[in-house]
């Protein structure tokens, strides 16, 4: 009976995972630039943008799966599966809510957010661990830093390659045939930039990834099992980005049609950089949305064009709340499952 | 084919020229049925009213721009990238609105063949059309330099914006010379004229829109070290 409720647990959980893989194309904005430009059919944008998050997911993702899986925890920690059940939820029903309230709020953020509150709970009611030592803290602060780091590099990395391309190219386009012309060759590029953006995307994209890499450490599934789910998720958000992620891109393609090709491609080189920086080399998972806000921010102040200071200081308090809620919120979601299942 | 021709050019012709080359010969079609208008009304002031009525009848039944619009039209639907598309599309109209008021125009002069009332009035009134003319090759010239040097179309624009300064008090004097002949102010001589001169204003009034116009395209899409 506690293994057939084990493994319906595990079923739910890998649904879930799949679920998450199917909403991170779902919200993807990245080709809204490439659907603006209408170089290529709205379907082939909708195509070259789920492939290159299923690519990412199937074959960079290892990394920042295995931070948010494994890498976090403190030794001799695992999640058990009521744990994650409890992460989840408590990330599914905060993001939830933040969409009721209109709030953007990171995926990212609050799943780490969530992680941290369910091992708290779990290392004070379970077994006298310190929660001192139940995360790995030098990993964990690698991953709480890089979501400040992140975007400021972003806006400095945009900054550099929006100067120098200003000052070396677009200031000596004289007349509108030579500007077309040019935008018209950014906007091919924008093809290759977009697809990349979107492989770095799906590589860092932990919340379904990461799950799995729990279930894999707590030998709920074989290394075999994990790879196959990798690839359902890969498909899953395939599919998200294909049938759901066209509503958000047509209407985002809609408001840029008189944005520049250049500028896309400015922004989408400089946040494939930073995303690869932190999938590679530091295995953090870091929100997208966030790192795409500071480079469109370092457009307007290379541009000099207006900056909404006061909509960057709402987000920054969603930013700062998002850890500490989603981990209360994880935190009574897993005392009340353990409590009521003695699962704890 | 000479780009000022009066002949209307062949559509395969037209249908090899790019957006732009296009807009360029579109403008040069509308630039000479202008000085068609304003040589007209040259006519009109000499009292030459045959020419004045050959030329006006010109303007109004000329078609040869339609087949340059269809063709840019159809290209531009045709276009992948919408980059600059609206903007293209906009000063392609706002060529057309030239046409437009210069039809208005012909046809409300034909209604009435009228005798100006002194030769200081007539010398005013060529002095208007002296600036109608150089606004109108100033605009011709900003127009064709969208395509090739923003910077220079905006100095034109400049130019274009300070002629039609000087044609506003011109106006006002005009008018006000107009106000204080003894007739009678019902007179078909009083109304014609006075329509005539806000005719040639809200020409000259659409063109410095027009200006400013090419001047928001310059500022932006030019992108300045």
């Amino acid at each position: 009976m506690e293994l057939e409720l084990t493994w319906i647990i595990v079923a739910l959980l890998i649904i879930l995972a799949l679920g998450l893989s199917f909403s991170i194309g779902a919200n993807d904005e990245t080709p809204a630039p490439l659907a603006a430009v209408g170089i290529i059919k709205f379907s082939s944008v909708l195509m070259l943008g789920g492939f290159g998050l299923g690519f990412g997911i199937i074959f960079f993702s290892r990394g920042v799966a295995s931070m948010v899986g494994e890498g976090i925890l403190g030794p001799g920690i695992t999640y058990s599966i009521w744990m994650l059940l409890s992460v989840l939820i408590s990330t599914i029903i905060w993001l939830i809510v933040g969409s009721f309230m209109g709030i953007p709020l990171s995926s990212t953020h609050s799943l780490v957010g969530s992680i941290f509150g369910v091992v708290i709970v779990f290392s004070l009611f379970s077994g006298g661990i310190d929660p001192l030592t139940a995360f790995n803290n030098e990993n964990m602060l690698r991953v709480v830093f890089s979501w400040f780091w992140s975007p400021l590099l972003g806006l400095l990395i945009t900054l550099i390659i929006y100067k120098i391309l200003e000052r070396s190219y677009l200031s000596r386009l004289k007349g509108l045939n030579q500007i077309e012309k040019s935008e018209r060759m950014f906007s091919i590029t924008l093809i290759i930039a977009v697809f990349f953006a979107n492989i770095w995307v799906g590589a860092n994209s932990a919340e379904a990834l990461g799950i799995l890499y729990a279930l894999y450490v707590n030998e709920s599934l074989t290394i075999e099992g994990y790879y196959f789910y990798v690839v359902l998720c890969a498909i899953s958000a395939f599919f998200g980005l294909y049938i759901a992620g066209r509503y958000v891109l047509r209407n985002l393609a809609g408001q840029l049609t008189e944005a520049r090709p250049s500028d896309g491609v400015v922004i989408q080189i400089s946040s494939s950089i930073i995303l690869m920086i932190c999938t590679i080399i530091y295995n953090v998972p870091i929100s997208h949305s966030h790192l795409i806000v500071f480079c469109i921010i370092a457009m307007n102040i290379a541009q000099k064009k207006d900056v909404d200071y006061r909509g960057l200081g709402r987000m920054a308090i969603y930013w700062i709340l998002t850890f500490p809620i989603a981990a209360i919120g994880a935190g009574i979601v897993y005392w009340i499952l353990g409590a009521s299942l003695g699962v704890m | 084919m000479k780009s000022n021709s009066f002949e209307p050019p062949i559509k395969k012709e037209l249908e090899k020229k790019s957006p732009d080359e296009l807009t360029i010969l579109f403008m040069d079609r509308i630039y000479q049925q202008n000085l068609k208008l304003i040589e007209g009304i040259e006519y009109l002031i000499d009292e030459d009213f045959e020419n004045f009525e050959i030329n006006l009848k010109y303007v109004i039944k000329t078609k040869t721009e339609v087949e340059i619009k269809k063709t840019f039209e159809a290209k531009l639907w045709k276009k992948r990238t919408v980059f600059a598309k609206a903007d293209r599309l906009k000063v392609f109209g706002k060529i057309n609105d030239i046409k437009n008021i210069g039809e208005f125009m012909a046809n409300r002069l034909l209604l009435y063949k009228v005798v100006f009332p002194d030769e200081k009035f007539k010398l005013r009134i060529k002095n208007i059309l002296k600036s109608l003319k150089i606004i109108c090759g100033n605009l011709s010239e900003a127009v064709k330099l969208i395509g090739s040097d923003l910077v220079k179309a905006y100095d034109i624009c400049e130019i274009v914006k300070d002629e039609r300064r000087k044609m506003r008090k011109e106006e006002f004097e005009l008018l006000q010379r107009l106000y204080n002949y003894s007739m009678d102010y019902l007179s078909r001589t009083f109304l014609y004229l006075k329509n005539m001169i806000e005719d040639i204003m809200m020409m000259a009034d659409h063109i410095k829109h027009f200006s400013e116009y090419i001047q928001f395209l310059a500022t932006k899409y030019l992108i300045f070290k």
